[in-house]
């Protein structure tokens, strides 16, 4: 009688692709839900958007390529790109820059190099960049936060701004938006150092709690939390992000060490645009960050340090987008000259 | 800082990285005691050592003991076989092998015939016994690591080096197997007096029996038994070990109890370690305390399609298939039977296939328990397979490069250091099968690394060919030249005719001289002998033109010749040359020596070997005619130079195989028998030559000019009938080369015998002494033929390099010896053909 023959072994886990990433969605959700409080309704309609974008821009290069669309949207990658493309964009970005932003991710930036498992880099923060050099204003006006807006924005009123109806019935909440966009702490910050304001000076200004940003240190934590849940669920191990939290905490604390008038402040640095989204969501991207735990911990510092010289010395208020690529350019070099030491060699071997 | 022994003594116990935990699911089956499988009625015990280093000492039909030994041999990795029960030996064939490939394997199938009869199992003490008797006893009762790997134990307890450390595996940390665990608890006793032995062997300082911490009843019945043996307690502790897989792995398990990696590419007794399972203990135990060869063992049936999963005392031999029948195996659509755990065993195609000595656990688990086969997804570069590889490689980039097949830098990546433990493809989300990507890589770069090897051999060869080619040209260059300044210095000196007249009968003889040499150093080393042959091309062709071309520088050229052979061999070679010379002119006869040599070459049974035959014997005819036509000598030897050197040139095409086959190893040729009816026709054949050459030289006159020949002494004892009989120095020239690795206490018996057979001739040739010349001549060229088929017929290893050697005097004569020996079978097969 003729049975089934596999190699061994022949049991595994059951935390397959698709478990990890619906954890890592998952896992989002309390940053998510600061983000609705903080800055109202745009991101869940953006999360929407990005989403359907992202899944049909897979199906879709799939058919091309003659390969099973089922399989590839049931990995459930195409649904964490998209999230993390809609809450890293303002909230009421119009609905066509996160179309072209999705479509890039996904076409060209991952499919285009392979598909999932061979993209060089990270599709979201490359569809930011994308979006971020193409349309600077749209994308450096964030809304005003709840504390600071007269109004919140409700599910009508992003909808109607982010796809600029135009109809006289809604016009009256885009104009009561566009009153409250305004930029962001970072922004806020840079703008005034440059303009010869001090470090506590810029802090007096609304957006600032005086310590951080408004609602930013919030999401911050929250995004914080959902990592630790992740790293306790053995989604992600814990050297990238430590590894850009801890060059993040170094190099600005030097920096507020030696200067804290022209030096934002470690806790401003930690707490503020997209640094723990990046550090426990973004770069944690096992395809395109480095593989040895050596090497994690490397590939995180170097996002670190540039986070931290693009902030101060660069010409962006966030660097979390550049300092993920720059770092990714370098997952492969990192691979090929660290290696862990294997049983039974001498190191070096 | 604490040394390693108090460390031990201690219990400190060291991390070993990586590692999982699958599901242990180990209740199923070690929840009732060992029970004993019903005997089947027939058990196939595979022999794959026969035909390696090993022969089968029974034959289809013969009735066996329970113990008897089935198979004997030698050699490092010699194992003896044992029936395991009394019946009858019914078939011995190839049947399909408990392995992953099913591959049919060379398997004795013996039927039970309820006699019980048994060897004689002796009992003994351990205290009554030599160490080299322990080990001689572990040996022949075929003991091997019954963890799995089923090395030769006997050769792990006598290793090269001096041996601090023993461990006792009882780890055991694959899932489900429960055999090691049932074993410690039922039969601790014999466990530890199987360590009493090992420690006798080993003398280790410290002896640690490791077991996981999921078996507390087996750590306890070890402990309560240990009490017991008072030699033990202060050498022997029990450490218990974190489960985790794979911590029963060799490698991890020395790591975890001393804190040391094993070097790639050492093994763990050149650190002073010596891991043995528990199992094996037992059976050190069985075999040398009573005398029981390991003919059964304990074995894990169990998974969800069988009703009564636990673990059974089951002979090797018995087929899977009635094992899992006997236990109420039912099976499953796209049921799997595994071998060994869920984690390194494999799956059998048919599950009509022996139990064998590693066989620790067979495994028939449901769809619920092993879900079916995935699809393999892409790799997403998580890392995870790193953090849990025990041997701390990067099995991401490992698979990345096996995949494209770039085995290279697989290679780089130290894939030669994994084992296969399957951590990486446990975890992996991706359902990446990267255990059989690793398997395709590592046998991939095996099969490259032989084929290098083979390139290389064969580049050697090729500039050896270029070199021997290009001394040829040289060779010739210089000949001419020399030639040309002779006939310069012939021109200028006086032209008498009786000066000349001689120098045309010196030239002669030398050419002849030359001839015979080149024929009799055939089988001397290639690259000479084909120097030899294109000079002796060159010189024929002189001959041709000899009526045209002045004879003095013809003379010269002969004589420069000969500085290009050794020394001796050319005085040798030489005398018998102008022996033959003269000879040549009285006895036209000659030419049958190429029809004798040719027949002899016939028992090669080497279609090479005939067809050279064929073609030597249509020389020998065209010879003939010629030599018929020509009213000179001198004709007659110009057509002996050229017959001989196209027979030359057709002998060498089976002697340069005969070593390129001893040269690869592969021994199916080398040990094949000659056929024997060819071998009888050869040697009639050869009689018959023998005897019409008696004939016509009892018509010529006796030549005393050979009586100063080196060969004479082996000519003299000699008889005419037998052809092949004698061989001279000259002759055994190769035969000594190939058979050098023959012992000499062989070579000199058979000396002896030679001796012995040679007196006996002699009195037989006592009439026909001095006329043997001819013979002799044939004898030369016959043994020169047979060389190649004694080439073939040693079953002894000769690399090219030792046949190409040059001979010393000890060889050579060891080589004699050897000769004689053969000279004697020849005879022996003659008087066979001659009764017959």
């Amino acid at each position: 009688m003729a049975f089934k023959i596999a190699s061994s072994p022949h049991v595994s886990t059951t935390l397959h692709t698709n478990k990890v990433m619906q954890r890592v969605a998952l896992c989002l959700i309390p940053g998510i839900l600061a983000q609705v409080y903080f800055f109202g309704m745009g991101t869940l309609v953006q999360i929407l958007i990005a989403v359907l974008t992202c899944l049909s821009a897979e199906a879709a290069i799939m058919k091309l390529r003659n390969k099973s669309i089922k399989n590839a949207l049931s990995d459930n990658s195409a649904l964490v790109t998209g999230i993390l493309i809609a809450i890293a964009i303002p909230p009421l970005t119009p609905w066509w820059m996160t179309v072209i932003g999705c479509g890039f991710a996904m076409v060209i930036v991952k499919h285009l190099y392979g598909g999932l498992g061979n993209n060089i880099f990270n599709p979201a923060m490359a569809a930011y960049v994308l979006l971020l050099v193409s349309f600077p204003v749209q994308m450096t006006n964030w809304v005003a936060p709840a504390e600071l807006a007269a109004n919140q924005v409700g599910i009508v009123a992003a909808f109607a701004h982010i796809f600029e109806f135009t109809s006289a019935g809604l016009d009256h909440f885009r104009i009561a938006v566009d009153g409250h966009t305004m930029a962001t702490p970072l922004d806020t910050f840079k703008t005034d150092l440059s303009m010869g304001m001090t470090s506590s000076e810029s802090l007096q200004r609304n957006v600032f709690d005086g310590m951080t940003g408004v609602g930013w240190f919030w999401i911050n934590l929250a995004y914080l939390a959902g990592g630790l849940i992740m790293l306790k669920l053995n989604v992600i191990r814990w050297h990238i992000s430590t590894g850009i939290l801890l060059a993040i905490f170094v190099c600005s604390g030097f920096g507020f060490l030696l200067n804290p008038d022209t030096h934002a402040s470690p806790m401003l640095h930690l707490f503020s645009g997209g640094t723990m989204l990046c550090a426990f969501f973004i770069a944690t991207d096992p395809v395109t960050a480095a593989t040895s735990t050596r090497g994690r911990l490397l590939f995180g510092a170097i996002i670190g340090v540039l986070v931290f010289v693009i902030r101060t010395y660069g010409g962006y208020p966030d660097a979390v987008a550049f300092a993920v690529l720059l770092a990714n350019m370098c997952a492969p070099f990192i691979d090929y000259y660290i290696r862990p030491r294997s049983y039974g060699h001498r190191a070096g071997n | 800082m604490l040394t390693l022994l108090e460390q031990i003594d201690k219990g400190t116990l060291w991390h070993s990285p990586g590692g999982i935990h699958p599901p242990q699911l180990k209740s199923l089956s070690n929840q009732s005691a060992a029970k004993r499988l019903t005997p089947a009625g027939q058990y196939r015990v595979p022999l794959p050592q026969v035909g390696d280093c090993a022969r089968l000492s029974i034959k289809v039909g013969e009735q066996v003991k329970q113990g008897q030994q089935l198979t004997d041999g030698e050699g490092f990795m010699y194992l003896p076989v044992h029936s395991p029960v009394s019946g009858h030996v019914i078939d011995i064939s190839l049947q399909s092998s408990n392995h992953a490939s099913g591959l049919p394997t060379l398997t004795c199938i013996i039927e039970a015939d309820g006699l019980n009869q048994t060897i004689d199992y002796q009992e003994s003490a351990l205290v009554e016994l030599s160490n080299q008797q322990i080990l001689d006893k572990i040996k022949q009762a075929g003991i091997a690591g019954m963890g799995g790997a089923t090395f030769p134990s006997h050769i792990k307890l006598n290793p090269a080096s001096e041996i601090d450390l023993v461990i006792i595996n009882g780890v055991e940390c694959e899932p489900y197997i429960t055999s090691d665990d049932v074993l410690m608890r039922e039969n601790a006793l014999e466990i530890f007096k199987g360590i009493q032995i090992i420690n006798q062997l080993l003398t280790p300082q410290r002896i640690v029996v490791a077991i996981e911490d999921n078996k507390p009843e087996a750590t306890l019945a070890m402990q309560q038994c240990l009490a017991r043996f008072d030699d033990l307690t202060s050498i022997v502790k029990i450490t218990v070990i974190p489960t985790k897989y794979p911590s029963g792995g060799e490698k991890q398990l020395i790591q975890i109890i001393t804190g040391r990696e094993v070097p790639t590419g050492s093994i763990p007794a050149q650190q002073g370690v010596v891991v043995h399972n528990v199992g094996t203990a037992y059976a050190i135990q069985d075999a040398v305390l009573h005398g029981k060869p390991l003919i059964e063992r304990l074995v894990t049936l169990t998974g969800e399609q069988v009703t009564q999963p636990g673990n059974y005392w089951i002979a090797i031999g018995t087929s899977v298939e009635y094992a899992l029948q006997q236990v109420g195996f039912n099976a499953d659509r796209n049921q799997k039977v595994i071998i060994g755990g869920p984690m390194m065993g494999y799956a059998l195609p048919d599950y009509d296939v022996p139990v064998l000595k590693g066989t620790n656990c067979i495994l028939t688990p449901s769809a619920n328990e092993i879900a079916p086969d995935v699809e393999e997804k892409a790799c997403i570069r998580c890392g995870e397979c790193a953090v849990v590889c025990p041997a701390l490689l990067l099995p991401q980039q490992l698979f990345w490069h096996a995949k494209a097949e770039e085995y290279d830098k697989a290679a780089s990546f130290n894939l030669k250091d994994c084992i296969e433990c399957g951590c990486c493809s446990f975890v992996c989300p991706s359902d990446i099968p990267l255990v059989e990507y690793y398997r395709v890589a590592k046998s991939a770069l095996k099969n490259e690394a032989e084929e290098k090897q083979q390139a290389e051999q064969a580049k050697i060869r090729f500039e050896a060919r270029l070199k021997r080619l290009e001394d040829e040209k040289l060779a010739r260059e210089e000949k001419s030249r020399l030639a040309a300044e002779k006939r310069k210095a012939a021109a200028n000196a006086s032209s008498n005719k009786n000066t000349v007249a001689e120098a045309m009968a010196r030239v002669a003889a030398k050419k002849l001289a030359a001839e015979q040499e080149s024929k009799q150093d055939k089988p001397a080393t290639d690259k000479s002998a084909a120097v030899k042959a294109a000079i002796e091309r060159a010189k024929a062709k002189k001959l041709a033109n000899q009526s045209t071309i002045s004879n003095t520088p013809d003379e010269n050229a002969s004589t420069d010749n000969l500085p290009a052979v050794n020394d001796k061999k050319a005085q040798i070679a030489a005398a018998v040359a102008r022996a033959k010379a003269k000879k040549l002119a009285q006895n036209k006869a000659t030419l049958s020596e190429n029809d004798t040599a040719s027949a002899q070459n016939e028992p090669v049974d080497d279609k090479k070997a005939k067809i050279a035959a064929a073609v030597a014997r249509a020389k020998a005819k065209k010879l003939a005619q010629k030599q018929a036509e020509s009213a000179s000598d001198m004709d007659a030897a110009n057509s002996q130079v050229l017959s001989s050197e196209d027979q030359f040139s057709q002998e060498q095409a089976p002697q340069v195989q005969a070593q390129s086959e001893i040269g690869t190893g592969t021994d199916s040729d080398v040990s094949e028998p000659l056929d024997d009816k060819k071998a009888k026709i050869a040697a009639a054949v050869a009689r018959a030559k023998a005897k019409k050459l008696a004939q016509k030289q009892a018509e010529s006159a006796a030549d005393m000019d050979i009586q100063s020949s080196p060969v004479q002494s082996s000519q003299e004892q000699s008889s005419q009938g037998q052809a092949p009989q004698v061989h001279t120095e000259i002759g055994t020239g190769t035969e000594s080369d190939v058979s050098k690795p023959l012992d000499d206490k062989k070579a000199k018996i058979a000396a002896a015998v030679a001796r012995a057979k040679a007196k006996k001739l002699a009195q037989k040739a006592a009439e026909s002494e001095n006329k043997t010349d001819v013979e002799s001549d044939d004898r030369i060229n016959a043994d020169a033929l047979i060389s190649p088929a004694q080439t073939e017929t040693s079953a002894l290893p000769v690399t090219p390099s030792n046949v190409s050697e040059p001979v010393d005097d000890k060889k050579a004569r060891i080589a004699a010896a050897v000769a004689k020996a053969k000279a004697k079978k020849l005879a022996n097969k003659q008087k066979l053909s001659e009764k017959e």
